[in-house]
């Protein structure tokens, strides 16, 4: 019995020895820890340990005290926590991606309030959940730092002028209210193109308000010939789906054209190929330079960009039989003819004349009604050119009182930039709606920024019958209202659209729980109809030959503008993640630059690289300096340096638009490239997107940030497999039997009677897979090249931004990238066959190269089959890297991230110095758009795809709490769900009812493990990328051979067995 | 082996006067220029440390360059030391004395200079601890001992302690020499410690003969493995050039090579300076250039054999990797592998003439040429089989070093002569109880009074010497 005074139970009055023991045991945790016996540390046998021990201890203790002393920063929780909302638990809202007319429905990821994630709206009939680059990357934009936070006054002009905020939006309002009705004259609204019902009936229901919409990269061609050739004024939708041939004549429908969302989806359907019936559309492409819907063309022709007009024309007269000298056209035309009701002729041309005969060859073909739908005209661009060229006129003679500006940017993006600032100088009171500083914006007097589209309601036709809708997922940031608000009030009608908007689709749709439904689903679509042959009306075709036989011929050099899939008309510009997404086709980021062809490369700048030495091919590849030629339209002269690829029309070159922006719109843009709308000129009814030019060598370098310098696989089979549908067809193993002889060669067990690569491949045990084995397959075939895959996984994964001067040393950071290879003919480069696009990520190999170098095992495979990184035991000696056959391990080289806890490592300026968007992406208000799934890492790591781990998990716990196995699609990757082409397929190999494990077995011909023969055993299969051409490509004799003794060996060894 | 009129007190003089002197004008220029060096290298790794290895041009393909082309050349210099010391101890060969001191301190600022490589080119240098298999309360999280970086830490950790054992216990005697002559009391101290009591007693003598075969048995093995293992790091990866069964008995032979012409370059320049051409002779030099060509030749035939292989093999990557990447001059690299070849292959062949192995101007020049084609044979392999490997998508740009990447290396020789010059002004540079040993055998002095001696006959010999016990 103890003398304790004070005591808490009679187990310590007592004092018993259970009681001691348990008490000395009270929180013990055994640590897993071998060979030491249960006496603990202190009482080890071996005390040598000990001294171990401690100055493993000492050295750590001393690291830390030393140098990483991590930031403190303080976590404030929910005083009173909002309803519907949990911590760490993602919400998903349905709303819509509206740019300029572009029009993508959407569902928003919003984490702990904060919107970090776009994924495709599956409800959607049209885009099937499909998404694009720019749709991915919207997200960034919300938080741009650089976005307007508060309504601007501007006093003063030139350098003098000053901008001030106006407190109040009462205040505001007030001001331009006032201000135009002292203005007088008429009021304008210019936009670029509207797609929302109710905007239209607010502009409409604005006394005396002119509305003009301009875009940017204008359609008025197509809707003028639709016009006159009595299908009004519209754009009808395109069904590339019900296509078995598909003519584009120059329109980049995959990547720019219309809706290359809705495209890609039609176009993939026709595109993926059945085993057992190989078949698949077949698509020509006729155009100038070598677009990303031309590199997956079967078929390409090239031509200058002047001959467009004679193109078609020569392909409507082929129709007819007539005969024609430019090659492919024949071909075509009886492709076209057999094909009635089932082909597809498209033009990205802006020429009134030859959009008419575009149709009039549609007419031939029997597209109308078929797949071309008149019966759901399309509202994605609506702008005509001569209505702002009547614009402009009218504010030159002073008859425009007052201008408000939405979207359109023409200070920036039209054909003479210097006279609508001049006439914009002549109109008294300019208001400006946009969210950011533009080129426009800086001219006007009054901005009222309006939100960002993840901030606001609202709805967008995309077309007739279906509506999708737009609901705020973020209280508004910055001091920022929408435009038709402003409208509204100004107009007299003192409501917020919010309220407007709410009433009329309530009236609409009769009821508030309906208006609820539609916003829950995102998109109300019509029941379907059936398409619509339209009226046509050949009443403008002579007339339209006519003015294309009278076209003036060019002879010399031309240039032609086009548009990136990431920055397209210069909308993109500001986005980090879309100026360092790389170009499909050029591998560039960060720039804009002149493409041209290999021949005149060599007739311009005396480089060639056909016949040339290798020393000077290897010096135009290897080192980012690439010469600058001067471009000279006109008066307007512009300085870009090239890149030669293949493919290109001998006599032009091809310019991306969208670059060369104004200082004001932040760090991203400033800088970057140059502007070439100036090369653009209005003929007096369109604007044409393309010029002579007198291109010059400007005998100096510039250097040209490409993530990948070399264009050909080099024939190795073994990288990449594309082959012909005819030698499919004819050698339907073709690309198997290489697997086969790998199988008969290295696969044989010790006695010689069973084959198994995996297992007698390798002196290394199995990996024990008892439960779920991730795996994926890409199809090579659907895929576009589009990138839209590669900024959904920046998004999904924070994957840093490392700016143009670190892609320069080759640091780009992109988990997922996707290479592209040229395939030309061996005999004359310049001669395209194909262009091969292979989304190259962590291929999670069974039996990586990377784990077993590791020397302190930070990279190691899980029970799923997954290669894991963990980035805390990483130290970085780059090994992993280097051994990775597939490189797709990137290393942090610098603090790109800021995550680091050295203070001040990112201001050196000798080495290495980061451009400023890594700061931007830096700061506080861009990092809201950070993943709080995905560990940022710091520098010194090397990190890489992880198969979106954090969606397996979040997946397997779902289905663990509704208790029930994991179903298929229940985990998607983020670069699965963003691919409009459904070219990536993702789920457990180990179900055979997955789509994965079906997708394997029925393409089996066309399967593929990239370096399969190295044994490294990848989850990552892909689908040979099949050209639909007549060439016969003899397979290789030896795998052939070897594949075809083995089955003839089976046989008889079957045979035999049979007769025993 | 040992000019002039020498008797063993003219040996001590003669040695320890380098050390008991004030340094000359030469040792303090040399000295400040390796200073200026280190602190350049300090500067360079400082920044590396801080800002990350983006400061160097490493990219996405190319993990490795200048850090990894520098650590092996300098492992492979440290291979001289040793092999002087223990192989030709343990064979017996009596002219390693001349140079064996200087060879092995070369071998451990070598092999320091080696290791501040892999250290540094860690991404999180901070966290290098995770390499050493430590108890620590992360459970089951250890080492892993399938990777070759974990050998290397092993074999280079236990090169250098061995070496470092081997090096100081030679020094025991002589530093108790410098104690017993020193005249100021901080010499008197330094060297007391330094010499820990030696007294020159029998049992200290035979202890001492002992350990020294001892560490020559460790270290023999050793001088193989240490460079067997750093191949490793390429011969067991994936990489095309990297994966080649022939690399281990290659490196060994190359970093002999290597190791020699640097014992050349630098016992040229000490025997000038230190004034001692009477114990490191032109014997020392010509049998040391006959090893270069032996070995250079070696060399020469696993780079033909490597080339054979690749096509031998019919493994295309392997192929491209050595005829496209390495062979074909026009390529981006191609140059860096003719200036190996004519380094390391060609122009060792000169010293099959005895007039040129026996040139000193030659001697050195070449000594520098075979460093040269030595560190560019690393950046063959590492550089030239990395940049264009199995995804031509990846292949990289052209890469060269940043001014941090020449830094650090710049600061590797700053550490290097650093050493070796307080080495040569705190140490006797000639292993003094050593050459004592050989004096009599191979003493010039004592040679020339043979032919007197074996003039005589045997009678009047044996008459004089019979009842005496030498000299």
């Amino acid at each position: 019995m103890s003398q304790k005074k004070y005591w808490q139970s009679f187990g310590e009055v007592n004092d018993s020895e259970n009681f001691q023991k348990k008490q000395q045991d009270e929180f013990r945790e055994e640590l897993p820890f071998e060979g030491f016996d249960d006496k603990g540390l202190i009482d080890a046998k071996a005390p040598r340990r000990d001294f171990l021990k401690y100055l493993g201890f000492s050295t750590a203790a001393a690291t830390l005290a030393a140098s990483c002393k991590v930031p403190v920063r303080k976590v404030i929780p929910y005083a009173n926590k909002p309803e519907n909302l949990m911590p760490g638990v993602a919400k998903y809202y349905a709303t819509t991606y509206v740019q300029d007319g572009d029009v993508v429905p959407v569902v928003a990821k919003v984490r702990d309030g904060r919107p970090i994630k776009i994924e495709g709206n599956e409800l959607c009939s049209f885009t099937g959940g499909g998404t694009s680059a720019r749709t991915q990357a919207s997200v960034l934009d919300l938080y741009d730092s650089h976005r307007l936070r508060f309504p601007i006054h501007k006093t003063g002009s030139g350098k003098e002028a000053k901008y001030e905020e106006v407190p109040t939006f009462e205040q505001f309002d007030k001001l331009v209210g006032e201000a135009i009705k002292n203005a007088g004259g008429t009021t304008v609204l210019l936009t670029s193109t509207i797609v929302s019902p109710s905007t239209k009936e607010i502009i409409a229901a604005f006394p005396g308000l002119k509305h003009v919409q301009a875009d940017a990269v204008s359609y008025s061609g197509m809707l003028l010939a639709n016009e006159a050739c009595g299908f009004g004024r519209k754009l009808p939708s395109y069904d590339f789906g019900a296509a078995k041939v598909i003519v584009s004549l120059g329109a980049d429908f995959l990547g720019t054209w219309l809706s290359p969302v809705e495209n890609a989806k039609g176009y993939a359907t026709g595109r993926k190929i059945d085993e057992k019936n190989p078949s698949m559309s077949k698509h020509y492409q006729f155009e100038s330079y070598l677009s990303l819907t031309g590199a997956s063309a079967d078929e390409r022709f090239t031509h200058r960009p002047s001959e467009e007009g004679a193109v078609a024309l020569e392909l409507l007269n082929a129709l007819t039989g007539e005969a024609s000298t430019r090659p492919g056209i024949k071909k075509v035309a009886e492709d076209l003819k057999a094909n009635n009701g089932a082909a597809l002729v498209v033009s990205g041309s802006n020429d009134k004349n030859v959009q008419v005969i575009v149709n009039a060859i549609n007419n031939a073909i029997g597209a109308y009604g078929k797949t071309i739908d008149w019966s759901k005209p399309v509202n994605y661009r609506q702008g005509i050119d001569s209505d702002f060229a009547q614009l402009l006129s009218d504010m030159e003679a002073g008859t425009v009182g007052s201008l408000l500006v939405y979207g359109a940017n023409p200070a920036y993006t039209s054909t003479d930039a210097a006279r609508f600032t001049a006439a914009l100088g002549k109109v008294k009171v300019k208001v400006s709606f946009s969210e950011r500083m533009d080129e426009t914006t800086e001219l006007c007097d009054f901005i009222l920024p309006n939100h960002h589209y993840l901030e606001s309601w609202g709805d967008a036709e995309p077309k007739a019958g279906a509506v999708s809708f737009l609901q705020p997922t973020i209280y508004p940031l910055f001091k920022t209202r929408p435009y038709q608000t402003s409208l509204l009030y100004w107009a007299g009608n003192n409501t917020d659209y919010d309220v407007y908007f709410k009433n009329y689709w309530v009236a609409k749709l009769g009821g508030e729980d309906a208006f609820n439904k539609v916003l829950q689903d995102g998109i109300k679509e019509d029941a379907a109809v059936a398409a619509s042959a339209g009226s046509y009306s050949a009443a403008a075709v002579a007339e339209a030959v006519a003015a294309i036989g009278a076209a003036k011929k060019s002879t010399g050099t031309e240039v032609v503008l086009y548009q990136k899939t990431s920055i397209g008309t210069g909308t993109g510009a500001t986005n980090p993640w879309l100026q360092e997404l790389p170009d499909a086709i050029s591998k560039a980021t960060w720039d804009n630059y002149a493409l041209i062809g290999l021949g005149m490369a060599k007739t311009l700048l005396g480089l060639d690289l056909v016949n040339g030495s290798e020393k000077e091919s290897n010096n135009y590849e290897y080192f980012p300096q690439k010469p600058v030629i001067k471009l000279t339209v006109g008066k307007n002269e512009v300085e870009l340096p090239v890149l030669v690829i293949p493919g290109m029309d001998a006599n032009t070159i091809a310019v991306a638009v969208g670059y060369g922006r104004s200082i004001n719109l932040g760090r991203t843009a400033a800088g970057v490239g140059k502007n070439v709308y100036p090369f653009s000129s209005y003929n007096g009814s369109t604007v044409i997107y393309h010029a002579d030019v007198t291109a010059a060598d400007a005998k100096k370098k510039e250097k040209i940030a490409q993530t990948q310098i070399h264009n050909s696989y080099e024939e190795r089979i073994e990288v990449v497999r594309e082959t012909t549908l005819a030698t499919l067809k004819k050698y339907p193993t073709v690309i198997p039997d290489y697997r086969t002889h790998l199988e008969s060669t290295f696969g044989k067990s010790k006695d010689g009677t069973t084959t198994d690569f995996r297992k007698e491949g390798t002196l290394y045990p199995q990996h024990d897979q008892p439960g779920i084995k991730w795996g994926m397959n890409i199809d090579m075939n659907a895929c576009y090249g589009c990138g839209a895959c590669v900024v959904a996984c920046h998004a999904e994964n924070n994957v840093p931004v490392v700016g143009k001067s670190e892609v320069l040393r080759y640091h780009d950071m992109h988990w997922l990238r996707i290479d592209r290879y040229f395939v030309s003919d061996e005999k004359d480069p310049n001669q395209l066959k194909g262009v091969v696009f292979q989304p190259m990520l962590c291929q999670h190999c069974d039996n990586a190269p990377c784990e077993n170098v590791c020397p302190v095992a930070a990279t190691n495979h899980s029970s799923e089959g997954i290669n894991q990184m963990t980035y805390n035991r990483c130290i970085g000696t780059r090994y992993c890297a280097n051994n990775c056959p597939f490189k797709v391990r990137r290393f942090n080289w610098a603090d790109y991230t800021g995550a680091d806890s050295f203070p001040n490592n990112q201001d050196q300026e000798l080495v290495g110095k980061l451009d400023p968007v890594v700061f931007q992406m830096n700061d506080d208000l861009t990092r809201m758009v950070l993943n709080p799934d995905v560990t940022v890492r710091s520098r010194g790591v090397i990190e890489k795809c992880s198969f979106c781990f954090q969606r397996l998990q979040a997946a397997k716990l779902e289905a663990k709490k509704q208790d029930r196995p994991l179903k298929d699609g229940d985990a998607k990757t983020a670069c699965q769900s963003a691919c409009a082409a459904n070219a990536i397929v993702f789920g457990n190999v180990h179900d055979s009812s997955s789509a994965i494990a079906k997708t394997r077995k029925e393409n089996a011909n066309r399967g593929f493990y990239v370096l399969e023969q190295l044994h490294v055993l990848p989850n990552v299969s892909y689908l040979a990328k099949v050209r639909n051409t007549d060439e016969l490509i003899e397979p290789d004799t030896h795998n052939a051979a070897v594949a075809a003794e083995e089955k003839a060996g089976s046989t008889e060894k079957k045979a035999e067995e049979a007769h025993h | 082996m040992v000019d002039g009129s020498k008797d063993y007190h003219q040996v001590t003089e003669d040695i320890c006067r380098p050390v008991e002197a004030t340094p000359s004008r030469l040792w303090w220029i040399g000295f400040l220029i390796s200073v200026a060096l280190l602190i350049f290298g300090i500067v360079s790794v400082t920044m590396e440390v801080m800002y990350g290895t983006g400061q160097w041009n490493l990219n996405k393909t190319i993990g490795w360059g200048w850090d990894i082309t520098n650590f092996v050349w300098w492992v492979g210099i440290g291979h001289a030391g040793t092999l002087i010391s223990a192989i030709l101890l343990l064979f017996r060969q009596g002219w390693r004395t001349g140079v064996n001191r200087a060879a092995e301190a070369m071998t451990i600022f070598a092999v320091m200079c080696a290791g501040q490589f892999p250290i540094w080119h860690m991404g999180r240098v901070w966290n290098a601890f995770f390499v050493l298999p430590y108890p620590n309360t992360r459970g089951p999280l250890w080492v892993n001992f399938n990777s070759p970086l974990l050998w290397d830490v092993f074999a280079i950790s236990t090169y250098f302690t061995v070496s470092l054992l081997f090096w100081y216990s030679g020094l025991l005697p002589d530093l108790a020499t410098l104690r017993d002559r020193a005249k100021q009391k901080w010499r008197k101290h330094f060297y007391g410690v330094a010499a820990f009591g030696w007294t020159g007693s029998t049992k200290h003598w035979q202890r001492h003969e002992a350990l020294s075969l001892v560490l020559a048995g460790l270290s023999t093995p050793l001088v193989l493995s240490v460079h067997t293992i750093v191949s490793f790091d390429f011969a067991t990866s994936i990489v095309p050039g990297w994966h080649t069964t022939i690399f281990p008995p290659y490196f060994v032979a190359g970093a002999i090579f290597s190791g020699f012409a640097m014992v050349q370059t630098l016992l040229v320049v000490t025997r000038k300076v230190l004034g001692l051409e009477e114990y490191i002779t032109l014997e020392h030099i010509e049998v040391m250039n006959k090893v270069i060509v032996l070995t250079g030749s070696i060399v020469g035939i696993a780079y033909l054999t490597e080339l054979f292989m690749a096509w031998y093999s019919a493994v295309s990557y392997e192929e491209f990797a050595f005829f496209q990447n390495r062979l074909n001059l026009n390529s981006p690299y191609g140059w860096s592998y003719w200036l190996m070849m004519g380094c390391n292959v060609l122009s060792p062949q000169i010293f099959w003439f005895r007039k040129m192995r026996r040139n000193l101007f030659v001697t050195f020049f070449m000594s520098i040429l075979v460093n040269i084609g030595m560190w560019f044979e690393r950046f063959v392999i590492i550089v030239t089989s990395v940049y264009r490997d199995y995804l031509p998508s990846s292949w990289s740009t052209y890469y060269s070093p940043t001014i941090w990447e020449v830094g650090f290396y710049m600061g590797t020789f700053g550490l290097f002569f650093t050493c070796y010059f307080l080495f040569s002004k705190f140490f006797p540079v000639i292993a003094l109880a050593e050459i004592k040993h050989i004096l009599k055998k191979n003493g010039r002095s004592f040679k020339d009074h043979m032919d007197e001696l074996e003039g005589e006959s045997t009678d009047e010999f044996s008459g004089r010497h019979g009842h005496d016990h030498g000299a």
